[in-house]
């Protein structure tokens, strides 16, 4: 199975609405295709790091699509956004093979990184904060 | 501090996402990174940031995915 993470940055003057029916449209192009929606997030009005076409802001939307057969029709969507001018941005990951490996690493627990290089400094590091793991 | 003489020590550096178990390292967790990107916005090299290189290669990717996305900037002039 693959997993991907679509994520683009729309110009602030479209409208909420607009938006909506505007990733309405590529959720229904990767549901046809057999792929689904796993979940979506709204970020909203961001302020860019840097201005793109002069603008300073961007609302960001991010879907998570899983693949069961491993077909999507994530290039034709990557296609209609590359000629969407309202799409300043976007960016698919293939999240699967990475998120795979993290898992295999976390139940190692003490031992970290590549086998036979011993490090002892993994023991006295005093990290007592454990970092709240991000949402995937 | 250290760096004045040599008879100091010197802090031992630990990478910090083997010290905080962290094995994805996403490009949207923009806090996280930008522990990583100084004034400048320059990745910060392992040699300062004693990052190991299983993670600066990952760390690495995510910073350049944001940047695409300008969640974080290339540059600051």
């Amino acid at each position: 199975m693959r997993t991907y993470e679509l994520m683009f940055v729309v110009d602030p003057r479209v409208s909420d609405e607009d938006v909506v029916t505007m990733t309405q449209d590529y959720k229904n192009m990767i549901t046809t295709s057999g792929a689904q929606i796993t979940s979506e997030e709204n970020w909203g009005r961001r302020k860019l790091a840097y201005p793109i076409d002069k603008l300073n802001e961007g609302k960001y939307v991010l879907l998570y699509v899983s693949s069961e057969t491993g077909k999507s029709s994530l290039p034709e969507v990557e296609h209609r956004m590359r000629q969407n001018d309202k799409i300043l941005r976007y960016l698919t990951v293939r999240t699967d093979e990475d998120l795979k490996r993290a898992a295999r690493r976390q139940p190692a627990g003490g031992r970290t990184g590549a086998p036979g290089a011993g490090e002892p400094g993994t023991t006295d590091g005093g990290g007592g904060d454990v970092e709240p793991e991000e949402e995937v | 501090m250290a760096r004045a003489r040599k008879v100091f020590f010197r802090r031992r550096k630990v990478c910090k996402f083997c010290a905080d178990k962290i094995d994805y390292i996403d490009y949207k967790d923009v806090k996280l990174l930008q522990q990583f990107i100084p004034e400048r916005s320059k990745i910060l090299p392992r040699r300062i940031s004693g990052t190991c290189a299983n993670h600066q290669r990952p760390l690495q990717q995510a910073i350049k995915r944001a940047r695409h996305l300008a969640l974080i900037p290339f540059t600051t002039d």
